[in-house]
């Protein structure tokens, strides 16, 4: 899948995906999307997660 | 300009989730189009062939090295090595470090498996790759949530009746960030066979070989759960297995396994296999799905299939072992955690997706959950140490085999594999240390078999090849558990509801409107902050102020005796930089040797003592200050380097092949 950005917007996405320490710039825009994409996601069903741990030897 | 975001859409067959689970065919548009894909691949392969090779050709131009191999060996501590070394029972790393080079390696903050492996693989900080232990919370629920990988359910589903159509690929997402050093030399054409390194879960595409390890669950969806099935019928469920009756029948006796729940029907119940037990001549005979095998008391049978029929005919395809505890008036049997079956997996587990079916018809079947060593039924006395130690060596045949296959085939280009043996048996065997029972040389002698393999391993070295072997992080005893939650309920910091002392796990009862911070997960904690947990209460201009202050209590924590169970806590944001800092804990706990995070304050809950007794058999552990558990870093190799870090592996991959180190990584080339 591709989005299309413009020309400047590319080029600063770039230089700050550099200086934040991400190793690319596509790293640094699905960072992005991922954050506030999260604060409007419902939560899962927490019974699912937690049931994904069982047996995690580090856990009890 | 356009970027491609096409590893959030990834494609995969199958969808596996606790209460839900097992491979989705597919339609037949996707079949169409699989098979245009092919005829399509077919044609242009001469022309990919032509430009693969001379990619290849030019990607070795400036390498200094025809092949790397990094042989990890999980927990392998520096104390014991140099003592075992010392003793003359380690001849081939004393060979190694006389002849090459051989230094503690610093791990990271928290020397966690998860952690550390992600930053040899990327040669970045925690704040860099996302990982920062195994656990992390959710921001909305403050549950936990495996820090390396989400597993989802279809977004679309079709409603027909009482079944469940999946109209949409499952949700599977690596949740490691940046990119491991296998990735961008597969882009110069250095070609890397990567085996099991932690948190390769789950694959990502690049142009090389992969076989994804810790994270992988189980057919379940789960880490590992394992089955308990016996004539002494009761309903005790083990915490991290589960007890099911046998029924006896004139002929021995039935029961039933029970794998994922049938995600293609609305109450999703779980798919079941019946089988049966038959006595024959001293040993017993398992039959189930027209399949047998032999079931010798004391020893474990080697993987068998198991099919689950789903309510629209489509196959989940697992395997377990068999283990026949109990014999006389009474019977009881264990069964592995249902492995996915690497021939036909029901998960991706491997780049590309057909290495995990060549390995498995080259080799046999092999365990495939993430954690395979089944610890937690050792630790609920299911298992004895024998059936753990005989388990845990199977696991490390299986791995060795695919290992030297690997070793065989390559001529240049990087072997990297993780060998978790020595992490399990340490972990479980440590108390017999410091005793005289006949497990006191257990971590001795499995000391011993990784030199034998390292030993094997130096039979592939040629003049061209640089060798490393490496541990993640190294073990010390764990014999007292710090509750921090507890701790924060002391000192005022953490409250329950209607006056309560105690909760049960997960924060049940606790009071988030009167809470500023709370622990989850074994390497730190984490302030309740106002805009960003659900309910959070801490200002944010209150929370320095508030991480100093608690930061200096905690370090005063003593016991009756007045040892010190914490050597430092540590400000995250004193310890490393990036762009994942902010999903970090705000603390990271350096606990003294002896000490771990408690068994329930790992998981959210909050005990009536904040100190308490390791009674576990899990006696050895790494959750410590990572000053007190550095791993080991041998090679072939002069290393000059005064304090190598184990971020510092994948510069050096990159510098022996020519490949300057990225702007963003931070560790140095060791050559």
């Amino acid at each position: 899948m591709s989005i299309k950005l413009n020309k400047d917007l590319w080029a600063k996405v770039k230089k700050v995906a550099m200086a934040a320490g991400y190793s690319s710039p596509e790293e640094f825009v699905e960072h992005v999307l991922e954050r506030e994409i999260a604060k409007l996601e419902d939560a899962q069903t927490d019974q699912e997660i937690v049931a994904r741990l069982k047996g995690l030897g580090y856990i009890d | 300009m356009s970027i491609s975001l096409s590893a959030l859409v990834s494609t995969h067959l199958a969808y596996i989730g606790p209460g839900a689970g097992f491979a989705f065919l597919g339609s037949f548009l996707t079949l169409l189009a699989g098979l245009l894909m092919s005829v399509i691949s077919f044609l242009l392969w001469p022309f990919r062939t032509a430009w693969r090779l001379i990619r290849r050709r030019r990607g070795f131009q400036r390498a200094r090295v025809k092949k790397i191999i990094f042989l990890g060996l999980d927990g392998l501590d520096p104390q014991l090595t140099e003592q075992f070394m010392a003793e003359g029972k380690l001849p081939n790393l004393a060979r190694l470090a006389a002849e090459g080079s051989y230094h503690r390696l610093r791990t990271t903050f928290p020397a966690l498996s998860p952690v550390a492996w992600s930053t040899f693989a990327t040669g970045v900080s925690p704040a860099k790759h996302n990982i920062f232990d195994f656990l992390d919370r959710s921001l909305k629920t403050y549950l936990p949530q495996l820090s390396s990988a989400r597993v989802g359910r279809p977004r679309r589903v079709l409603k027909l009746g009482r079944l469940r159509i999946p109209l949409s690929q499952p949700i599977l997402e690596l949740r490691r960030k940046s990119q491991p050093f296998w990735k961008i030399l597969g882009k110069q054409g250095i070609g890397c066979t990567i085996l099991r390194i932690p948190i390769t879960f789950p694959p990502e595409k690049f142009d090389g070989k992969l076989l994804s390890a810790m994270s992988t669950p189980d057919l379940k969806g789960t880490q590992g759960s394992f089955a308990q099935f016996t004539t002494r019928i009761d309903k005790a469920t083990y915490e991290n297995g589960s007890r099911y009756p046998l029924r006896r029948v004139a002929d021995g006796f039935e029961g039933e396994v029970e794998g994922p729940a049938d995600t293609f029907l609305e109450n999703e119940t779980p798919l079941r296999i019946p089988f049966r037990v038959v006595p024959k001549n001293g040993t017993f005979e398992l039959h189930w799905q027209q399949r047998s095998c032999r079931l010798t008391p004391g020893e474990s049978t080697p993987w068998q299939r198991l099919a689950f029929r789903t309510a629209i005919g489509s196959t989940a395809n697992g395997m377990a072992r068999f283990l026949v505890t109990e014999t006389g008036a009474e019977f009881t049997m264990y069964v592995s955690p249902i492995n996915i079956d690497p021939e036909r997996p029901a998960l991706p587990i491997s780049h590309p997706a057909y290495y995990a079916v060549y390995l498995a018809n080259l080799l046999g079947p092999y365990s495939t959950l993430g954690m395979a060593e089944d610890t937690w039924a050792l630790n609920e006395g299911v298992i004895d140490e024998d059936a753990f130690l005989s388990q845990a060596y199977d696991i490390f045949a299986e791995r060795k085999a695919m290992y030297m296959e690997a070793l065989e085939s390559t001529n240049r280009g990087v072997v990297a594999c993780v060998f978790d043996t020595s992490d399990r048996i340490q972990h479980m065997f440590f108390r017999h240390l410091a005793t005289s029972d006949r497990h006191q040389g257990t971590i001795a002698k499995m000391y011993q078999q990784m030199d034998d393999l390292v030993g094997k391993t130096i039979s592939f070295v040629q003049p061209d090849t640089a060798l490393f072997v490496l541990s993640d992080h190294g073990f010390c005893a764990f014999r007292r558990g710090v509750n921090i939650n507890s701790w924060l309920r002391d000192n005022g910091y953490l409250h329950l509801k209607d006056g309560k002392q105690e909760s049960g796990p997960f924060f049940e009862g606790v009071d988030w409107d009167r809470t500023r911070a709370y622990a989850l997960g074994l390497g730190g904690f984490y302030l309740n902050l106002k805009n960003r947990e659900a309910c959070g209460i801490v200002e944010p201009q209150e929370a320095e102020q508030l991480k100093q202050e608690i930061i200096g209590k905690l370090n005063m924590l003593r016991e009756e005796n007045g040892d010190a169970p914490i050597h430092a806590v540590y400000a995250t944001r004193s310890l490393y930089r990036g762009p994942y800092l902010d999903a970090a804990p705000d603390f990271v706990v350096g606990y003294n040797r002896g000490y771990r995070c408690s068994w329930d304050g790992a998981v959210g809950k909050v005990a009536t003592l904040a100190l308490e007794d390791n009674q576990k058999a899990w006696s050895g552990d790494h959750c410590v200050d990572p000053a007190f558990v550095p791993g080991v870093l041998f090679s072939n190799r002069k290393v000059e380097a005064t304090n190598p870090g184990i971020e510092d592996l994948a510069p050096t991959a990159l510098a022996l092949f020519g490949l300057e180190t990225p702007g963003w990584m931070e560790g140095k080339a060791l050559l």
